[in-house]
């Protein structure tokens, strides 16, 4: 409640508010529920259930059951109800749940004037509370009637396509079924501000549609009865309260009883003043629920006269609020369903523009689509790398810089807030711009994230007819406050620095960016270890093989010089044969670093060029592989074997070559058999295809078949065999890996061995994607 | 120490063997040289626990091992021998033209004696020879 308009409070509250002592300063501490007294229209008895003694009555009861108070108090109800009545009772007693509200027991004959009632009962604090109330006997409803009509309304309300439109013949139809002259949807929002959202009022009523209302014009004490209570009536603003008899009885040991659920319970006289400033007479007052919680209330004014609903006509009103209870929670979500639905396509925008650009300013801030795009907000700051970038309407980049600290400070990834300026003061001076914030961070690391600026509300909600024109009811002597004119103004007060409220759809927009674009960050984040994890190895690869190189070159050219040396030396000892053999082996060994030269430069033109890919008919490519074989070495003796269904691969017909040469000019090489024979083949039935070579030579121990790949690895000395210099198997390896395929072995010594290879990536079995 | 206790070179190159024979000749090396290719051989011998003809009869006194064989290679011996019951007491020295540091440090900690890099020129392989002779058989005592 603001200041401005009330006087100051009084320093010491007492401890009790009653309707004797409340005023607008303490209105929200009023124990309305111990009001102590009731509505005239009906009377209340308090009793003690197990002998249904009677302790307290309202003073009002010789008029309804031809009793005075005096003559019922210490009595049993049989003062009131014949026997029979008194067993119905008994039996309704033992059988109803009374604790959670005022049900309705039977309805009862007084024996002392023969009128009919219907009697309620409600158990609270092991005290047993029966309001008596007259039946209705001049409208006559047949319960058919009543069914009929509920269901015409069900079926329209399920029709309507917005909340705003449900909420409009919600109000449309009590209006109708009731008779009161207005009929409001009244919405609060979380802080405990209301709106009224729906009208529907006979013409000559001034409208307080789109009124907002400060959160003390329905207290908090107040919602919390609303909320308990199905169904608030008071059929005279006028009435005169009836106290309950006697006022402190002795059992009650100075307690009031608790008329929380009391539907004859005397209101609060700061509500029924506003109502007389308002010019109603009589209300009818029904919770909205939603999820649980109040979401807003009916609100039924007569402004003529006094008037009363009897319990036959508030039974299906009472009913069809509860309908439209269950039946919010889909409307709402309705209400918003074309926004979500826009939020969703940004989203999925941002998400495709997020993989696409490489920057996040590019895809969120650039774009043809970016942070401003749906989401309902004027402003947006991306920071990234604590760098900001501003987007619409924002603060200066200073004054973003401190609401980043801020914001950093807040729990929680995704935060919201519609009253900024009340939650962090430096942000005063910016409010007209940014009363509302929506801010998400990537990661807890850091403040990197987005934020979204809402304008202050006051700048926007518009004001339905004019704001100038009075609606205050002037009472003689009474100051004018409560009236839906002033509460506007009170709420005016109040909702500075404040923004509209962050929809659910808006805030669960943000957390979805933000999984998106933490995905992207992780993402990112693993391919660079990835892509580290790759090149430490390549690196280590390259130290080992520079190693293996330097040495393997090394070692013939150590021999060279030596050798030189050594003729060098030797020159005065005259020796020309000796002479000639050391001159033949630097020539040897010339040759073969000429031979290692060359078998390197082969190996790494294999990894250089790019993958020339295209279709190559293996079987071809086997045979002429053999031709090169056989030219070179024509009597090497060896049957081969090729399948004659060799298939069509797409591969880089050069490497596949220099791979089926090495492996077939070592399947003949390291061959002692009288008859050697080689074997070519491939099993399609699997995906990638594999070809294998296979042989009946001297095989490989398998101590060392992890060992063959290795370069410049031999298992043989350098002369056996002929003479190999152990980067065969390495480049065939080499060109294999740059397909994407892998090479594998089997083979026992002296038996053979066979090489199986693929070109192509091994499929990811759907097992290994599990794990 | 016996005088004919042979000096056991593992080595494949017979260009290297050579050279390294004419250095220990220069040098004034007398003990008896015998020369291995394969890794495997050796361990069979000394596992078998006999020493053929060739040898004297007698376990080497040292051997000098090349790393960069066929199949086993120097390291893979030393491994191997590692994890013989009662290791023979002859130190092994590894001479491999490998400068490579993780081919020093794996040797080091799988038992070598010592490691000579051999290099390029010949008057500094004679030079390296000479210390390793002088330090194995002037300074050092070996077992018997």
């Amino acid at each position: 409640m603001s200041e401005a308009n009330i006087n100051p409070t009084q320093s010491e509250a007492p401890p009790h508010i009653t309707a004797k002592n409340v005023d607008l300063n303490n209105c929200d501490r009023e124990q309305i529920h111990l009001v102590n007294a009731i509505q005239p229209h009906g009377v209340l008895l308090v009793l003690n259930e197990s002998t249904l003694s009677i302790i307290q009555v309202s003073a009002n009861t010789e008029s309804f059951l031809g009793l005075s108070p005096a003559a019922m108090i210490g009595q049993t109800i049989d003062c009131l109800l014949d026997n029979e009545n008194v067993a119905a009772l008994r039996s309704q007693l033992a059988t109803k749940n009374l604790a959670d509200g005022f049900s309705h027991l039977l309805t009862v004959s007084c024996v002392h004037t023969n009128e009919r009632f219907h009697l309620f009962g409600n158990r609270i604090d092991e005290l047993l509370l029966l309001e008596f109330e007259r039946p209705n006997d001049t409208e006559q409803f047949s319960d058919n009637n009543h069914f009929l009509r509920l269901n015409a309304t069900i079926q329209q309300l399920r029709g309507s396509t917005s909340l705003l439109q449900f909420i409009g013949i919600v109000v449309d139809q009590i209006r109708d079924w009731t008779g009161f002259e207005r009929v409001m949807v009244y919405r609060f929002d979380t802080d405990g501000c209301g709106e009224v959202v729906a009208e529907s009022k006979s013409p000559d009523l001034e409208t307080y549609l789109d009124l907002h209302y400060p959160a003390s014009d329905i207290p908090a004490p107040a919602r919390r009865l609303f909320m308990l209570s199905p169904l608030r009536h008071l059929p005279d603003v006028d009435y005169l309260p009836v106290p309950l008899i006697p006022e402190n009885p002795p059992l009650l040991n100075g307690r009031s009883v608790d008329l929380s659920y009391s539907f004859l319970r005397s209101v609060s006289v700061m509500y029924s003043g506003y109502l007389r400033n308002m010019g109603a007479k009589a209300t009818l007052v029904l919770p909205l629920m939603k999820d649980g919680e109040l979401w807003g209330l009916i609100s039924c004014l007569h402004h003529s006269t006094p008037k009363y609903m009897p319990y036959e006509s508030r039974i299906p009103v009472e009913f069809l609020a509860k309908i439209v209870s269950q039946m919010m929670n889909d409307k709402e979500k309705m209400d918003h369903y074309s926004y979500r639905y826009q939020l969703d396509q940004s989203l999925h925008q941002l998400a495709a523009a997020l993989e696409r650009f490489e920057t996040f300013e590019q895809a969120l801030v650039l774009g043809k689509t970016n942070l401003l795009t749906t989401l309902d907000a004027q402003g947006a700051v991306l920071i990234i790398n604590g760098k900001l970038n501003l987007l619409g309407k924002t603060p200066t980049e200073q004054q973003v810089g401190l609401l980043v600290v801020w914001l950093a400070q807040q729990d929680g990834l995704v935060f919201s807030t519609r009253r900024l300026p009340h939650d962090f003061p430096l942000a005063q001076t910016f409010k007209v711009i940014a009363s509302g914030v929506l801010s998400m961070r990537f990661s807890r690391a850091n403040s990197d994230g987005i934020i979204w600026f809402r304008p202050e509300e006051q700048q926007e909600v518009s004001w339905a007819g004019n704001p100038n024109k009075p609606v205050e009811f002037i009472e003689e002597g009474q100051e004018i406050r409560l009236t839906p004119r002033t509460s506007f103004a009170l709420w005016k007060e109040y909702s500075q620095g404040q923004s509209r409220l962050w929809l659910t759809c808006e805030l669960e927009y943000a957390k979805q960016l933000r999984q998106v674009i933490s995905y992207i960050i992780v993402n990112r984040i693993s391919l660079l270890t990835q892509i580290n994890a790759e090149l430490e190895r390549s690196n280590a690869e390259l130290e080992a093989f520079a190693y293996v190189v330097s040495h393997d070159l090394k070692e013939p050219l150590r021999g060279i010089h030596n050798f030189a040396e050594l003729i060098k030396i030797e020159n005065d000892v005259p020796s020309p044969e000796k002479r000639l053999q050391r001159i033949e082996t630097i020539l040897s060994l010339a040759n073969r670093m000429d031979n290692l030269l060359e078998s390197l430069l082969k190996y790494s033109r294999i990894g250089l060029s790019e993958l020339d890919l295209q279709s190559t008919h293996i079987g071809n490519l086997v045979s002429q592989s053999i031709d090169v074989l056989k030219k070179a070495n024509p009597e090497m003796g060896v049957t081969f074997n090729i399948q004659p269904t060799l298939p069509i691969m797409n591969c880089d017909r050069m490497r596949v070559e220099i791979i089926f040469h090495n492996l077939i000019l070592n399947a003949i090489k390291y061959n002692d058999k009288a008859k050697k024979t080689v074997e070519i083949g491939c099993n399609t039935s699997v995906n990638p295809a594999e070809f294998y070579v296979r042989d009946n030579g001297i095989g490989i121990p398998a101590d060392y078949h992890e060992h063959i790949f290795q370069l410049f690895r031999r298992l043989h000395g350098s002369d056996e065999f002929g003479g190999g210099n152990g980067t065969g198997l390495t480049t065939a390896q080499k060109a294999i890996k740059r397909h994407g395929g892998r090479i594998w072995m089997e083979s026992s010594e002296n038996v053979g061995s066979t090489f199986y290879f693929t070109l192509a990536p091994d499929l990811i079995s759907n097992k290994e994607v599990m794990q | 120490m016996k005088k004919n206790r042979p000096l056991l070179i593992i080595e494949d190159s017979d260009e290297d063997f050579e050279v390294t024979c004419w250095a220990l000749n220069k040098i004034g090396f007398t003990h008896p040289i015998v020369r291995a290719t394969h890794c495997e051989e050796v361990l069979l011998l000394l596992l078998s626990g006999t020493t053929p003809a060739d040898w004297n009869n007698l376990l080497p006194c040292l051997v000098l091992l090349d790393l960069n064989l066929p199949r086993m290679n120097g390291l893979q011996f030393l491994r191997d021998l590692r994890v013989i019951k009662s290791p023979p007491a002859i130190p092994i020295v590894v001479v491999s033209t490998s400068n490579n540091p993780s081919d020093v440090s794996t040797s080091y900690s799988l038992g070598a004696a010592g490691y000579l890099c051999k290099p390029l020129s010949l008057d500094s392989y004679v030079e390296k020879l000479r210390y390793l002779t002088h330090y194995w058989f002037d300074a050092v005592t070996l077992p018997e």
